[in-house]
């Protein structure tokens, strides 16, 4: 809020100047109408009944799509909460694996740094579909084929360049010189690690959380060949419904899909922000 | 504090195992190309699969295509998110709370995007249904046919919809804070806004915006979704194209899909080493502390 005070006050009222600024307003506001516009027709096409070639609005409404989805004959919430499950260890697995290795690269020095640093960005620089089916083969003679465990860790390897990167900025910013103080003052190293560098690396997990279970949740191709169809996301499971004709079924799936991220990651911010009384803005609350 | 070099190995050890997974897959991957395909009866190195994919002109048009398809919508979206954030940033609504609903469609999966489309510009999507009602055309096949179409609009669209907010959401906090630390000692030092914000603000930012550039441009080469949902039947975009030769029936066919995604991978590779190097560039004239 200061700074926009500030901001407001530094501002010179030039003809230009007035132009600009509410061309920047009138900017902000298409980018909310492009935003929203089609995710309002989503949500509409999700109860349509009949919506025929040329109208405007739908003829008819029909609530068929909460049946298809919540009348426990399509299975579609089962597969949800077992997919919410999996991102979420997905997410929990490239954090623990990301926090100490961003230490290592922030904080110390060893040989073959640098070429660590540009290696793990390569998964999301690497097309997935050539990933996938290079470690398919591989995947088969191990036996990690067609099983959750072999969907999960091909899951973490895409999501390490957005949790190795955000963990590696967060430490950067606040380093260890707090830890090194807690412990001159007598703390135990455990004691350290739970009461200065997990708050302190708070903002970075949460952001990473989001990130990585974004990338899982939303990955279709890899869980696709990896799972060989043993293994079913809610990803995989809605794409046959946005494939086929029937409109309001795929609006419905993609409707549900989207408002379950949008409730984890709110209830995982609220929770950790009241816990560790942060303020910040993280991703949406 | 220091940390001696077996707590360092112990903390990159489960970075270094996965990573490792990642490597042996592409090299397994790259090894089929060449024909060393055990499972299929193949041993021998040979070149032979790479001669018969250049030689064949399909090839170069996917190539093409997905090139096109990249290039397009990495460059457009870089253009439109470092815009919105710039109006974000002047306007000073960048960490308002409303503002972050732009930042929604990075929650939205490709495959969701491709239906959003649909349900506005096919050709009976909302627009066409629009037009017919002003009157622009008399019936459904008038309407221009923007997806499924040979320039890939369709699948350009839908990329441009979840990228666009996505550099916005890698460049917007930090411009926001450059703007707001740097730029108001500038502004107190007398200079316009707006030429803090060409001169300072926005060099500083050229790091987050060549990350989000690079990611989109890689991720829109290499991604199967909306190429497979939204494009047209020939030519395939080279990934969709690579799963059609590798889920072919004969196992021996399947070193010719991992010659298309070699390539991919090398190209990719090779894009991303440059930019790694610029990157390392920029942050080094662009100044020490690089915004977290």
């Amino acid at each position: 809020m200061n700074r926009l005070k500030a901001d407001k006050s530094a501002f010179v009222p030039t003809k230009t100047g007035k132009k600009r600024h509410r061309l920047s307003r009138a900017l902000i506001c298409l980018s909310y109408f492009l935003v929203l516009f089609p995710l309002l027709i989503l949500f509409v096409w999700s109860f349509t009944g009949r919506w025929s070639w040329p109208h405007l609005l739908p003829e008819t409404f029909s609530a068929r799509a909460l049946g298809e989805l919540f009348g426990g004959y399509s299975g579609a919430v089962q597969v949800l909460l077992s997919s919410i499950l999996l991102s979420t260890a997905v997410a929990l697995i490239a954090i623990a694996v990301s926090v100490p290795a961003a230490r290592a690269i922030v904080l110390t020095a060893f040989w073959g740094k640098d070429f660590l640093k540009f290696i793990v960005l390569l998964p999301v620089i690497v097309p997935a579909t050539a990933f996938a089916m290079g470690v398919h083969m591989l995947f088969i003679r191990v036996g990690l084929s067609d099983t959750v465990v072999g969907v999960i860790l091909i899951h973490i390897i895409l999501c390490l360049p957005y949790t190795v990167r955000i963990m590696s900025e967060v430490t950067a910013a606040t380093g260890d010189r707090l830890e090194a103080q807690a412990r001159v003052l007598g703390a135990s190293p455990k004691k350290t690690l739970i009461s200065i560098t997990f708050p302190l690396a708070m903002p970075g997990i949460i952001s990473a959380f989001c990130m990585a279970f974004i990338v899982s949740f939303s990955q279709y191709f890899v869980t696709l060949l990896i799972g060989g169809g043993t293994v079913t996301t809610y990803a995989m499971f809605m794409f046959p419904y946005i494939q086929s004709g029937d409109r309001t079924i795929a609006a419905a799936y993609s409707l549900l899909f989207v408002l379950s991220t949008l409730l984890v990651f709110i209830v995982l911010e609220r929770r950790i922000k009241k816990y560790y009384n942060i303020e910040d803005v993280f991703f949406f609350s | 504090m220091s940390y001696s070099k077996l707590k360092i190995c112990l903390m990159l050890l489960p970075l270094s195992i996965l990573m490792a997974v990642f490597f042996i897959g592409l090299i397994n991957g790259v090894m089929e190309s060449f024909g060393v395909f055990p499972a299929a009866g193949l041993t021998k190195l040979t070149f032979s699969y790479y001669q018969e994919v250049f030689q064949d002109s399909g090839l170069t048009a996917s190539l093409l295509l997905s090139l096109y398809i990249s290039l397009t919508a990495s460059v457009f979206a870089v253009a439109a998110g470092v815009l919105v954030s710039t109006a974000a940033t002047v306007g000073g609504l960048a960490r308002s709370k409303f503002f972050q609903i732009v930042k929604l469609p990075v929650i939205v999966p490709h495959t969701v995007c491709a239906l959003l489309m649909l349900n506005l510009f096919s050709q009976s999507g909302l627009l066409a249904r629009i037009a017919f009602q002003i009157g622009l055309i008399q019936n459904q096949e008038e309407f221009l046919s923007i997806m499924f179409d040979k320039n890939s609009f369709g699948i350009i669209l839908a990329y441009l919809w979840k990228e666009i907010p996505f550099v916005i959401l890698v460049v917007v906090t930090v411009m926001a804070n450059i703007n707001g630390s740097l730029g108001e000692a500038a502004q107190n030092l007398g200079a316009s806004k707006w030429k803090v914000f060409i001169n300072v603000t926005l060099p500083l930012c050229l790091p987050s915006i060549a990350t989000s550039f690079i990611i989109i441009f890689a991720y829109s080469f290499g991604a199967y979704e909306l190429p497979f949902l939204l494009g047209a039947t020939q030519p395939k975009a080279l990934p969709v194209q690579a799963y059609v030769e590798y889920i072919y029936p004969d196992l021996a066919h399947r070193p010719y899909a991992m010659v298309l995604n070699s390539i991919m991978i090398v190209f990719t590779v090779f894009i991303s080493y440059f930019y790694y190097r610029l990157e390392s560039r920029l942050k080094r004239t662009g100044g020490k502390n690089e915004p977290a």
